[in-house]
C-alpha cells in the first residue's frame, strides 16, 4: 500500500465522468484504485468496476475516511461534497474537486475521442492491407494469363500453345477461387443471430474436425472445462473460431506436444482458452498475426485470414480474443465473451 | 526446356545481358523469361533470395550479372529487408521490383533507395522490356 511509485485514488461519482476516469486510471499501472463510490446503485461506473473487480460502494464517507489514499477525485458535480472531503479525509490525503476535477474529466474526454479516431485509423489501415493483400493475389495470375494470351495471339509453335492455355486456365481458376474466398469473408463479417452457445460440446465438435490436421503422434490433449458454460455469439461462428485456434496450434506442435483447452466464468465472462506446446510467436510476428494475409506458411497452404476472421468474429459478439506467446514453449489464444445478454 | 542452368554464349546473337528473375511463382518466371528473350536477354530464374544467391554462384554468372528483377514478397523480410539483401550480395547489380502490390508509398521509398523501377503485375511486356533497356542503360553510363 505504501509503494512510493504507486498513486493510490478513490473516485467520487460514477457518471459519465467517473466512468471515464475508473477506464483510464485502470489502465495506469502506476495507479491503483482502490474504489469507487456513488448513491445510485445504478451508476453504468459501479457496473464497469465491478467487472474490473474494483471494489465499489453507495457509501461515500467510507472511501472519503479511508486510510491510505493518496488522492480523492470528487467527479460527482456536488459542490457540498467537496466540503465534507475536506472536512472528513485523513490529513494526508489530497483531493481534487470543484474545477481542477472538471478539467480532469474534460482532458479525459479529449483523450478518449482520440482514442476513437486512432482506433478508426487503425481500422481503414486494416482495409487497406486487406485491399492490397487482395490485388496482390489477383495480379500475379492476372499477369500470367495476359502476358501468356498476348503472346499466342503471334505463337505459331503449337506445343508453347497448348502449354501457355494451361497457364492461363490455371491462372483464370485462381482468380476465381479468390473471388469465391471474398464472398466467403463478406458474409462472415455480417452480423448474425447470437444465441446462448454451450461452449464445451462446441469446443469437443471443434476439436474432431481440427484433429483432421495431423496425424496424431505424439499429442496429448488436455480439457478444463466449466460446467455448463454459455456465451452468447452465433453457434456456426464460434465453431469457426475454435477450429481455426485449434489448427493453428496443432500445426504449430508439428504433431508432438500438449494441447490444452480450458473454459471458465470470469468477471460475468465465459472464458475460453486454447494453448500449446508449440513453437511459438516471435515478438516481431505477435503484432502482425491478426492482419489479414499475414501468414508464414508456404503460399498455397494458409492464407493468413484465420486469426483476423477470428478476432473480427469475437469482436462482432462484444468479445475479445488475445494472445500470450513464448518462442520455443508455446502459445496461448484466450476468448473472452459476454455470457447474457443484461451486458 | 534446359533453364536456369549456368549462362554461357546466347545461341548464335550476342547476348543482351544476364538478368536474373526471382519470383516464387513459376508461371510469372516464365513470363518474364519469355518476353526478355525475345529481345536477346538471357535469363536465370531462382524462387527465392537464397536461391538466387545459388543460382548466380553457378558457373561464370556473377561475373555476366547485368540485373536482377525481383518480386518484394519473401519469407521473414519487408521489401526494404529484400532490396538490402541484394545490395549488400551484388552492391553494383541494378534492380528492377516487378509486384503485385499497387503501394505507392512503398514505390517511392523503394526508388528512393535507388531501384530502377517499381513495376506493378500485370506489366505489359514493352514497359517490361522499356524498364530492362534503361537499367542497362545506367549500367553503361556508371561503367559497369
Ligand atoms: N498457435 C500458434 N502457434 C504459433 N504460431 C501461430 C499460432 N497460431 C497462429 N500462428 C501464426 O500466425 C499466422 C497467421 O495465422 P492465421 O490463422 O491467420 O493464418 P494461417 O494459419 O497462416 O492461414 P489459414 O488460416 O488459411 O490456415 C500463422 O501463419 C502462424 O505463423
Amino acid at each position: 500500500m505504501s509503494d512510493p511509485d504507486r498513486t493510490t485514488i478513490v473516485i467520487l461519482g460514477a457518471g459519465k465522468g467517473g466512468t471515464a476516469l475508473l477506464e483510464l486510471f485502470s489502465r495506469l499501472p502506476e495507479v491503483e484504485i482502490v474504489g469507487i463510490a456513488d448513491r445510485e446503485a445504478s451508476a453504468p461506473g459501479l457496473q464497469y468496476a465491478d467487472r474490473l473487480s474494483i471494489p465499489t460502494t453507495q457509501d461515500l464517507l467510507t472511501l472519503i475516511r479511508h486510510p491510505g489514499i493518496n488522492l480523492i477525485v470528487n467527479v460527482t458535480g456536488d459542490p457540498d461534497l467537496d466540503h465534507l472531503i475536506a472536512a472528513q479525509k485523513h490529513p494526508e490525503t489530497e483531493a481534487l474537486g470543484g474545477a481542477a476535477s472538471k478539467v480532469l474529466w474534460d482532458l479525459v474526454q479529449h483523450e478518449s475521442q482520440m482514442q476513437a479516431q486512432l482506433f478508426q485509423a487503425e481500422k481503414l489501415a486494416g482495409m487497406g492491407t486487406f485491399a492490397s493483400g487482395i490485388a496482390h493475389d489477383i495480379n500475379n495470375p492476372l499477369y500470367i494469363l495476359l502476358a501468356f494470351a498476348e503472346n499466342i495471339r503471334e505463337e505459331t509453335d503449337l506445343a508453347t500453345i497448348h502449354e501457355q492455355a494451361k497457364s492461363i486456365i490455371d491462372a483464370g481458376k485462381r482468380i476465381q477461387s479468390i473471388c469465391q474466398n471474398i464472398t466467403q469473408y463478406a458474409r462472415a463479417a455480417k452480423a448474425r443471430d447470437a444465441t446462448l452457445v454451450e461452449v464445451n460440446t462446441t469446443l469437443d465438435e471443434a476439436l474432431k474436425i481440427a484433429q483432421f490436421a495431423t496425424i496424431l503422434q505424439d499429442l496429448s490433449i488436455v480439457r478444463n472445462y466449466e460446467e455448463h458454460l454459455e456465451v452468447l455469439a452465433n453457434p456456426d461462428e464460434l465453431f469457426q473460431v475454435f477450429v481455426n485456434l485449434m489448427t493453428n496450434a496443432i500445426h504449430a506442435m508439428e504433431g508432438k506436444g500438449t494441447l490444452s483447452i480450458a473454459s471458465w466464468r470470469e468477471n460475468g465472462l465465459g472464458k475460453i482458452s486454447i494453448a500449446d506446446t508449440g513453437h511459438g510467436i516471435s515478438k516481431e510476428h505477435l503484432q502482425k498475426i491478426f492482419d489479414p494475409f499475414f501468414t508464414t506458411k508456404p503460399e498455397g497452404e494458409g492464407t493468413g485470414l484465420g486469426l483476423h476472421n477470428a478476432r473480427a468474429i469475437v469482436k462482432k459478439y462484444q468479445g475479445e480474443l488475445s494472445v500470450v506467446s513464448e518462442v520455443g514453449k508455446g502459445t496461448t489464444f484466450i476468448i473472452e465473451l459476454p455470457n447474457s445478454a443484461t451486458q | 526446356m534446359s533453364e536456369s542452368k549456368s549462362a554461357g554464349m546466347f545461341s548464335g546473337r550476342e547476348s543482351q545481358g544476364l538478368v536474373l528473375v526471382v519470383d516464387d511463382e513459376p508461371d510469372v518466371r516464365k513470363v518474364v523469361r519469355m518476353t526478355l528473350e525475345k529481345s536477346g536477354y538471357e535469363v536465370l530464374e531462382a524462387e527465392d533470395g537464397e536461391k538466387a544467391i545459388e543460382e548466380v554462384k553457378k558457373g561464370e554468372n556473377s561475373m555476366l550479372l547485368s540485373l536482377i528483377i525481383t518480386d518484394i514478397r519473401m519469407p521473414n523480410m519487408n521489401g526494404i529487408d529484400v532490396i538490402n539483401y541484394y545490395r549488400k550480395e551484388w552492391p553494383s547489380v541494378p534492380l528492377i521490383v516487378l509486384t503485385g502490390f499497387p503501394d505507392m508509398d512503398m514505390a517511392t521509398s523503394m526508388l528512393k533507395h535507388g531501384i530502377v523501377d517499381y513495376l506493378v503485375k500485370p506489366v505489359e511486356a514493352e514497359k517490361l522490356r522499356a524498364s530492362v533497356a534503361k537499367a542497362m542503360e545506367q549500367r553503361e553510363v556508371r561503367g559497369f
